[in-house]
């Protein structure tokens, strides 16, 4: 059993790589500092604090590591280092992760020595069911590989908006990837989970929006796989991204919750999100929301009761900033539509969800999607010729092109959104990566008819229309955008077993 | 009559597995040795430091003073230390501060009791921010051994030839091991190709490595008026000792090669010595693995920085089981050192001080060397990697 307190503690540090500058002779640490070795005395009480999670690193030198301790065994053979910061001379200590590395080849350190990497954030090592779950981001990528170095430079938001909409937004998937047929679905590393893919996702999401992260006021996760039964992962992201305003003692002003409705848990707060940006608006305050769906999303192993799922799903996270100010696409409206449809579950305690078999297309997916859809259509007197996009949920390839079509819209309106080919479904990420993938190539003044469905059931159509400010921001992450996600030459493939071990993870 | 604290007696076990024995029975057999070989008495000691790294953790035995006081059944002041030249360094210190006249210094680990995470434990003692990353003690001489090739710029054959001489060590220290009755793998000589055969993709092997070992030493340290008071013929001067601290984040250091607490405590034992390092004819130096044999000589002055590699392959061809350094020839681990004697945490450094006073004084059988008139001898100790590093140098005394 290991001690909370401590690995409360080292996460704290850890996971942000909290460090120190002095204001005087600008030493960096890495770990906070009250005072300064070279300046002594007079730095006491005036060290800043600071943080090493955007910053860039260069591999001096590394091992391999085969026999690792107890907790690291799990991730064993790995690569293990010492990365020098740009910044400063600070060196830390990191192993490297997203990386397979057979046993009996070969180690030849000059491969990687000397390489510009990335910090990632990670669960730290294995832990037992009744412990917390360590988390750290001393792990590495390489940056000329998958997961490129973006800068993180905040600018003070400009313009108030109109309406308040969606003011930058990132989606997170793995390096790795299972492929079966035209079917590829994105599979985490072993060292990932729903909570590390929302903290990725939220860190590209503010790189994109450029906002600094103590604007935000409130944070909504969304997702039917976090690990723990209680305890939020919106607090875990809050943490590690600094969001909201400091209160010290590590303590932010900021309210964080975990919503649920399966796939429909994170659409279902844009709306929120909507509503509490415009209210503080007519007080003239600005006002963000950050909101993630992220899912390590579950299926039993084939064979068993409730495999039939694991030839779909994947694993990612999508997350969006909601403000009103310099918004890049305006939320117009949105309608949503319930029935008590047990058509997916998971019992508490149950490890793997079950779903009803042949009624989880007609009386659940297309019943809700389709009337919320066509409800907000009418409420705002469009139809489907006068809609660019429409983006459904997407639990499979065929679902959403029938749905659209039913709607009357063009298979051309849909397929653009369409990336349950290439990442499984998402979850609670599904229709917000779809959306994504849309505003990627979607021009100003064009509309989008984003309609969500969780099982249970459910569905959030929201209307949206894109602004003129999306060129720039989608200009900041072009190098990691969905299109470069979808397919690129660092993807790694897996067989099946590694897929399942991968996803249970440690 | 100088100030300088005596040995007047030693005793150790064999270091290896004792999976029968208790720390306490370890601990014992060595301090009774020790009473025995300095011929004094329990009722004589003016105080007992123990040394031990791990018990709290391996055995769960928080007070040994306690089993001390049980074993001797003496209530005398009692410490402990974590590394036996620590303990050393207190015993001498109140020895020179005229505190007490003879004090026990003893030593004792029981690692093997908790193989199942021993490993766990030594990393997290070391240096505990590289174990939250992923690190294990193996990786950091790993790395630092990286850093020796890169920033030397050592390349293509030469990089065959500096893990030919790494061989060479382990190969030495196995040579002397075997010699030693005392030592984990007496009996067992290891070639040079044997230790490079073990060392599969790319990386150290097993016979770089020492091993994880179970033991216990103890010393008696005295005053010199006290010494001549119960008559004793023979004994060790401590000249001189050095001891010095570095970061515990091998990362945060000033350099990732070799350690500069090793380097301070060395000036600072030769300083208070009066010697010159061409006259320390013995050295026992901390190999926890070869690249630590390697570095401890470049550290302590026995060759340049980024040359030991060479000047060890010139031993090699030499066929002769001493180092010819630009100090002149000089053993170094005679009793095997950590990699063959064994590496029972804070039971090593008395081995090493065993050693010393075997050898010093024409004690040591099969693996004797010459000892001149006037020589010197030296131990060097770390606690951790290089976290803390003690040094002290023994002169033969005679009545």
């Amino acid at each position: 059993m290991s001690s909370e307190p401590i690995e409360r503690r080292v996460s704290y540090i850890s996971d942000r790589l909290r460090g120190s500058i002095c204001p005087i002779c600008g030493k960096r640490y890495f770990k906070p500092r009250y005072y300064c070795t070279k300046c002594g005395r007079k730095s006491i009480g005036k060290m800043m604090e600071t943080s090493y999670i955007y910053s860039e690193g260069i591999l001096e030198v590394c091992t391999i590591i085969n026999e690792a301790t107890n907790r690291f065994k799990p991730l064993q053979p790995y690569i293990y280092g010492i990365v020098t910061l740009k910044e400063g001379d600070i060196k830390v200590p990191a192993r490297l992760t997203d990386h397979i590395l057979n046993s009996g080849d070969e180690f030849k350190p000059e491969i990687y020595e000397g390489r510009k990497v990335v910090f990632r954030f990670r669960r730290r090592y294995a832990s037992e069911p009744q412990e917390i779950i360590p988390t750290t981001s001393l792990t590495f990528t390489f940056a000329d590989e998958y997961y490129p170095y973006i800068p993180y430079e905040t600018k003070e938001p400009k313009e108030i908006s109109e309406k308040p909409g969606i003011v930058g937004y990132a989606i997170y998937t793995s390096r790795f990837r299972i492929r079966e047929g035209d079917m590829e679905r994105s599979v985490p590393f072993i060292d990932e989970d729903s909570i590390t893919a929302a903290v990725e996702a939220g860190k590209l999401a503010l790189i994109q929006s450029a906002l600094h992260g103590e604007k935000i006021k409130k944070i909504y996760v969304g997702t039917e796989s976090n690990p723990y039964s209680v305890k939020p992962i919106a607090s875990k992201v809050a943490q590690v991204l600094d969001l909201g305003e400091d209160l010290g003692d590590g303590v932010k002003g900021i309210d964080a919750i975990d919503t649920e409705f399966a796939c429909k848990a994170a659409t279902s707060m844009f709306k929120d999100a909507i509503a509490l940006s415009k209210y503080m608006a007519e007080k003239g305050e600005e006002y963000f929301t950050m909101v993630i769906g992220t899912d390590n999303s579950q299926a039993a192993p084939r064979g068993q009761p409730g495999g039939e799922l694991d030839y779909f799903v994947g694993y990612g996270a999508a997350a969006y900033i909601i403000g009103n100010m310099d918004v890049i696409a305006e939320i117009e409206g949105w309608y949503s539509s319930t029935s008590d449809t047990p058509d997916f579950w998971r019992r508490d305690g149950q490890r793997y969800p079950l779903h009803g078999g042949r009624f989880t297309g007609e009386p659940a997916y297309f019943k809700h999607i389709i009337k919320a859809a066509k409800k907000l259509m009418d409420k705002m007197n469009l139809t489907a010729k006068d809609i660019n996009y429409f983006v459904p949920h997407q639990p499979n390839a065929k679902f959403p092109i029938r749905a659209a079509r039913r709607l009357g819209f063009k298979d051309e309106q849909c397929l653009p959104s369409l990336k349950v080919t290439k990442f499984g479904n998402l979850y609670s990420g599904s229709s917000p990566a779809g959306l994504a993938a849309v505003l990627e190539i979607a021009k100003p003044y064009e509309k989008i008819l984003l309609t969500s469905f969780g099982s249970g059931a459910g569905s959030d159509a929201y209307l949206i229309t894109v602004t003129p400010k999306i060129l720039e921001k989608r200009k900041r992450l072009e190098k990691f955008n969905i299109e470069w996600q979808s397919s690129n030459p660092y993807l790694i493939y897996v067989d099946y077993n590694t897929y399942r071990r991968f996803k249970e993870g440690i | 009559m100088s100030n300088k604290p005596l040995i007047i007696g030693y005793g150790r076990t064999p270091f290896g597995e004792h999976y029968e024995k208790d720390p306490e029975e370890l601990i014992e057999q060595a301090g009774l040795k020790a009473l025995e070989k300095a011929g004094i008495e329990r009722k004589d000691l003016d105080a007992v430091i123990v040394s031990n790294h791990f018990l709290q953790l391996t055995n769960k035995i928080g007070l040994e003073e306690g089993f001390i006081s049980e074993i001797l059944d003496v209530h005398i002041p009692m410490e402990t230390a974590r590394s036996f030249s620590s303990a050393i360094n207190h015993a001498c210190n109140a020895i020179e501060a005229g505190r007490y006249d003879i004090v026990l210094v003893g030593g004792v680990e029981k690692m093997t009791d908790r193989l199942d995470k021993i490993g766990d434990d030594i990393m997290m003692l070391a240096d505990s921010w590289s174990y939250y990353a992923g690190g294990t003690m193996e990786a950091h001489h790993e790395l630092m051994l990286r850093e020796y090739i890169k920033t030397y710029g050592i390349n293509g054959e030469n990089v065959e030839k500096l893990m030919r001489a790494l061989a060479y060590i382990s190969h030495k220290n196995h040579e002397f091991g075997s010699r030693n009755p005392y030592a984990q793998f007496y009996r067992s000589k290891v070639d040079i190709e044997t230790v490079i055969k073990a060392r599969r993709g790319g990386i150290l092997g097993l016979y770089d490595y020492a091993p994880i070992s179970d033991g216990a030493a103890a010393i008696i340290i005295a005053k010199e008026e006290k010494a001549r008071e119960i008559g004793l013929e023979k004994g060790l001067t401590i000249v001189g000792r050095g001891c010095a601290t570095d970061h515990l984040s091998y990362t945060t250091r000033e350099t990732l090669i070799g350690f500069k607490s090793t380097k301070i405590a060395m000036e600072k034992a030769l300083k208070e010595a009066k010697v010159n390092i061409e006259d320390i004819k013995l050295m026992e130096l901390y190999d926890q693995s070869t690249v630590m044999e390697l570095i401890a000589l470049e550290d302590v002055g026995l060759s340049k920085p980024g040359n030991a590699w060479k000047m060890i392959m010139n031993s090699i061809e030499e066929k002769k089981y001493t180092y010819r350094t630009m100090n002149g020839e000089v053993y170094v681990n005679t009793n095997g050192g950590l990699k063959a004697d064994g590496n029972p945490y804070g039971a090593t450094g008395g081995a090493q001080v065993c050693e010393v006073c075997m050898q010093m004084m024409g004690e040591a059988g099969d693996r004797q060397i010459p000892i001149y008139e006037n020589a010197y001898a030296l131990t060097m100790e770390h606690e951790g990697f290089g976290t803390k590093t003690y040094v002290c140098i023994f002169r033969r005394w005679m009545k």
